[in-house]
């Protein structure tokens, strides 16, 4: 896939003569994930200035990810509709995803609960 | 999963007011880092000041009473749960001080490396827009939290196969596409890349 990518790109290079920029398969898109992807290469274990190329093939990847995930979503449960429990199906036989969704969805009721309590405390006084 | 947060529920107080500080400031751009926020925070200051180390295991300890008080209470729920919640906790909690012991002896660039693995995350404004734009219908916040953690364990699993990669090829960070790509494929043969374009046909 990155590779069928690659080439596409480099054809179209020599056409347009858009100079030294790797596209892709996804097209002209601006990039959405560039700053943030970069902390997390270095965080992750990579250097501390990864090469713009790595993160940009991370970014389309993670834009897959997301995109074959929701389509798949949408297809189980009710049709159409993204739900957490689809996702939570999904991602059941992987055994990482699958403790890290069900510490973030915890993890945030329980600040939910906290900040209602802390605003009722608030309230009251 | 370990996370030396964890402990902090139990002292409510505290950790609302430091969810109050992160308010203004992240109430207004996305909550993405907010949910890791207070905890980094609390883990910031735990790993500098040992005493509050300390003081955060009593406070586990006196919750694990709490929990007892309220086993005796509500007698007619079965015994087993709640046992078995208890040796959770209890594992949860040696984690939580194993990682609090290993954290504080993390040289600089190790600790700003993990600061940066903790608190990097997602936008969640980004996330949303490209989970909408796909099903053409809003998504409740919940699926992009759920959405948003599991790309970043996703993008985790290719850079650490990657670095595998580039070990195992003898050359050194930084990555390099082509090591993204080997991991890209090793990850394909494991099928831990979710992949619906070509579906094998086994009988024609």
């Amino acid at each position: 896939m990155a590779e069928d990518e690659d080439e596409a790109g480099y054809d179209e290079e020599l056409d347009d003569g858009s100079g030294g920029m790797d596209v892709g398969g996804h097209g002209r898109r601006k990039r959405l994930f560039s700053k943030e992807l970069r902390c997390m290469m270095y965080g992750f274990g990579d250097d501390q200035n990864p090469y713009t190329e790595s993160v940009d093939i991370l970014e389309d990847l993670v834009i897959e990810f997301v995109t074959e995930m929701t389509h798949k979503a949408m297809s189980i449960g009710r049709q159409g509709r993204v739900q957490v429990e689809d996702i939570v199906f999904l991602i059941r036989k992987d055994p990482r995803k699958f403790a890290r969704v069900k510490d973030l969805l915890t993890m945030n009721e329980e600040l939910k609960r906290a900040r209602k309590a802390f605003d009722e405390a608030n309230y009251g006084s | 999963m370990a996370d030396p947060a964890r402990i902090k529920p139990e002292v409510k107080p505290e950790r609302t007011s430091s969810a109050n500080e992160e308010h203004p400031k992240s109430d207004g751009a996305d909550d993405g880092p907010a949910t890791s926020k207070p905890a980094d925070v609390n883990k910031e200051s735990s790993s500098q000041d040992p005493a509050k180390q300390e003081e955060k295991s009593d406070m586990a300890a006196g919750e694990d009473e709490e929990e007892g008080t309220s086993d005796q209470a509500s007698k007619r729920l079965k015994l087993e749960p709640e046992k078995k919640k208890e040796r959770r906790q209890k594992v949860d909690e040696d984690e939580i001080q194993k990682m609090q012991v290993l954290v504080s002896s993390f040289s600089e660039e190790q600790l700003n490396r993990y600061e940066m693995y903790r608190r990097s995350a997602f936008p969640k404004a980004a996330i949303k827009r490209l989970i909408q734009s796909i099903t053409g219908s809003s998504v409740s916040q919940n699926v992009v939290i759920a959405m948003s953690g599991i790309s970043k364990v996703f993008a985790g699993e290719i850079v650490e196969e990657a670095l595998d990669v580039c070990e195992k090829w003898g050359e050194t960070p930084p990555l390099q596409p082509k090591h993204m790509r080997e991991a890209v494929r090793r990850l394909k043969s494991r099928a831990q890349i979710p992949n619906t374009k070509y579906k094998q046909i086994l009988f024609q």
